[in-house]
């Protein structure tokens, strides 16, 4: 489903390495080879809502073999850029509609072994207005976040992924989408 | 559930409630994996207590107030709840109604909703069983929450 072509290691590498307010790497113009949209267009939506977040997604633990290929085509380049051995992933799809949000969350959570965070966003009917990535700098004392600043915004332009590293300090949100639809697929690489 | 936790969940009420304030002297609060929103920490007042009085038919003594402003992109989430033991009495003090709420939890399960209705108050028992948060106020309206917020025992 997805062949990646050749890109520059070396670049992404330094890229993930001088990140900041923490390690991160921007991939545009990873455009699947079979029809994606055909695949996704088979899978259901619902609404979640919670203080954290609102949005329409796929169940947990849906699109098996999507996730399986997916992981096959970028846990090796993603284990050489980021020094973190993966080699699965899961998946959700994800439908931010106006008026929908995904607050702060650090995704970082004991037990669950997550290691590399991703959003793959893709093509539109309705390009979304706002909906971006926007990453925060924090900083930490005896294990809390005693300070918290915006630090950048990323935009969610078809066929780009974004990875980044899961730690206590990867603060981040899914800012509120003002129009337009947002589409995208969402989770983590594990080991 | 206990017995206890169970009558606090089906005692929560919202009253008509004509108090209204101004408030000034605000500060920021920005950890935003808790929240986003102004405050400022005001004196008891007795028409508070007074309306406590009047619907729960005892005395009470006010041991927190502190008065909470929203703007379109602000909340504050269940973890930043600090979890407190008593009555909590939140009197809606907005300019306007809005598209917001403040829910209130227990096993996680929103068991209580209180809108941005001005003239309104709510009552809701307090346990360690029970969190808040307070939805995230959209960017796609003009409106300003404003929320005075007191603790009783």
């Amino acid at each position: 489903m997805w062949q990646l072509g050749p890109r520059d290691e070396a670049a992404l590498t330094s890229a993930w390495r001088t990140a900041t307010p923490f390690p991160y790497v921007v991939l545009d113009g990873v455009v699947p080879t079979g029809d994606l949209m055909e695949v996704l267009d088979e899978e259901g939506v619902a609404r979640y809502e919670a203080d954290l977040f609102a949005f329409e997604a796929s169940p947990p633990n849906g699109l098996p073999e999507l996730r399986a290929r997916f992981a096959e085509a970028l846990a090796p380049l993603l284990s050489r850029v980021t020094g973190k051995q993966v080699t699965r992933a899961d998946m959700r799809a994800f439908a931010y509609r106006p008026g929908h949000y995904l607050l702060p969350h650090t995704d970082h959570q004991e037990g669950l072994d997550r290691l590399l965070a991703y959003a793959y966003y893709l093509p539109s009917p309705e390009p979304p207005q706002g909906g971006e990535l926007e990453l925060f700098r924090c900083e930490l004392a005896g294990g809390e976040l005693v300070r918290t600043e915006h630090a950048l915004k990323i935009s969610p332009r078809p066929w780009r992924l974004v990875v980044f590293d899961v730690s206590d300090v990867s603060l981040h949100q899914v800012c509120e989408v003002l129009g337009g639809l947002r589409i995208s697929l969402a989770g983590w690489f594990y080991a | 559930m206990s017995l206890d936790e169970l009558l606090a969940t089906r005692s929560a009420v919202i009253v008509p409630c004509e108090i209204t304030a101004r408030f000034t002297g605000f500060t920021r609060y920005a950890l935003y994996d808790r929240g986003s929103y102004d405050f400022v920490d005001v004196p008891a007042d007795p028409r508070i207590a007074a309306l406590v009085e009047q619907v729960t038919g005892a005395k009470r003594r006010c041991v927190a107030s502190r008065v909470i402003r929203l703007v379109p992109g602000d909340f504050i989430l269940a973890r930043h709840d600090s979890i407190p033991t008593g009555l909590e009495v939140v009197v809606d003090v907005s300019p306007a109604p809005a598209a917001a709420e403040v829910h209130y939890r227990q096993h996680g399960q929103v068991f209580f909703r209180m809108p941005c209705e001005p003239g309104t108050a709510a009552l809701v028992p307090r346990n360690p069983t029970v969190s808040s948060n307070h939805t995230y106020l959209s960017k796609l309206h003009t409106a300003e929450v404003v929320r005075w917020i007191c603790l009783f025992v």
